[in-house]
């Protein structure tokens, strides 16, 4: 009872300390920029592309890149803070994912991994990916994943395939290395432009659909945008990802069906186990 | 200490590395399938945060392929959960186990 308690108070703690972070990452003025970016945020102004018809003159009217006027940062403290939140979130999911025993928990913490990798696609932008991710991975795959551990129901006796101590004391020795210049080498990528990376991402013009008006002006990742690349560019993958979504239904309920002889099989079996 | 303040892109292609590395490893040491079929969709998300990163990194109005193209890898881990799990439980049928170390049919 009293775990339960203690954990109840971590918990608010924790979102505590997150609203105080995100109160802190949104400032009403923009943040005073890093001495290596000296260049102010301006909204850029940009001609529309002209996608008029051949006969029609182009427009000239402007319009702003950045109508939602947010500045947050991925740089101030409270952005750092839910970073790294949400980083141990993701990270601890995997990590439970690895390590468990049971089944049932390594699901369990792999739902919390894939909230907290949805609340960094939430970070970078991507609204529409985020809720996707939800409803996909911690929703249906989750689900599917749950029944067919129900279905099967069997303890592992040992999970983690032997190996002899000396092999297994260099192997932690050189993952652990190998992971920590992969980090240190990663953490210090730069964006190749400054300007376009720290800044709230700009909105997406889409084409235009009739020559006199320009095209519409739409939020960076939201579902108009990415649906409009989805249907445009994009839909020749659409229409093969359906394709083999199609088969792979097909193909698990050809797989996952009872044969005859495995009906025969299992009639047969509690006869066996019974002398 | 300042990469604990200053979160960059790298943070985030950090973050996708471990997690890869973490499928990795799960793939590797763990003998269960489906402990094995979760890993790659952990590997597969991992692979996403990379494209959506990119995508932000390099801004313009191209990015939303990125989107797209990461909204594609969660169709393609969809069909491979479905189609990996229905083999699992086919196996399962068969021989009352899904521990990939004692499916040695196919060696001799």
């Amino acid at each position: 009872m009293t775990r339960i308690l203690v954990i109840l108070v971590g918990l608010g703690l924790g979102l505590a300390l997150a609203l105080g972070g995100v109160a802190a990452a949104q400032p009403a003025q923009p943040m005073p920029r890093a001495p290596g970016l000296p260049i102010p945020i301006q909204p850029q102004r940009v001609q529309p592309p002209a996608f008029a018809k051949p006969g029609a003159a182009a427009p000239q009217r402007e319009t702003t890149v950045n109508p939602h006027g947010d500045t947050v940062e991925s740089s101030g403290p409270g952005m750092a803070l839910l970073f790294w939140l949400f980083a141990f979130v993701a990270v601890g999911g995997a990590l439970f994912v690895v390590t468990r025993k049971n089944l049932i928990a390594a699901v369990m913490g792999m739902v919390g991994g894939f909230l907290g990798i949805a609340a960094i696609y939430m970070m970078l932008y991507a609204n529409f990916l985020a809720v996707l991710q939800m409803l996909v991975y911690a929703g249906a795959i989750m689900v599917l994943f749950v029944f067919v551990i129900m279905i099967l129901n069997r303890p592992e006796d040992e999970p983690v395939a032997p190996t002899g101590r000396a092999g297994a004391v260099f192997g932690s020795i050189a993952i652990l290395y190998l992971i920590g210049r992969l980090v240190m080498m990663l953490i210090h990528v730069t964006p190749p432009d400054e300007r376009v990376a720290m800044e709230a991402p700009a909105a997406i013009q889409l084409p235009a659909t009739t020559a006199d008006e320009p095209g519409e002006s739409v939020g960076w990742g939201s579902v108009k945008a990415v649906g409009n690349d989805l249907f445009g560019p994009g839909l020749f993958p659409f229409e093969a990802i359906s394709i083999l979504l199609l088969v792979a239904v097909v193909g698990a309920i050809a797989i996952a069906r009872p044969l005859k002889d495995d009906q025969q099989v299992a009639d047969q079996e509690p006869a066996g186990e019974a002398h | 200490m300042g990469f604990l303040l200053h979160i960059g892109y790298g943070h985030f292609l950090a973050l996708s590395a471990v997690l890869f590395l973490i499928g990795v490893g799960g793939v590797l040491l763990r003998r269960n399938a489906l402990i094995i079929l979760m890993s790659v969709e952990l590997m597969l998300n991992a692979a996403n945060i990379t494209l959506v990163t990119f995508a932000r990194m390099w801004g313009g109005a191209g990015a939303m392929s990125a989107h797209t193209f990461a909204l594609i890898v969660i169709g393609v881990a969809a069909a491979e959960a479905s189609a990996g799990l229905a083999i699992v439980v086919a196996v399962f049928r068969g021989r009352r186990s899904v521990e990939v170390d004692k499916l040695t049919v196919l060696r001799h």
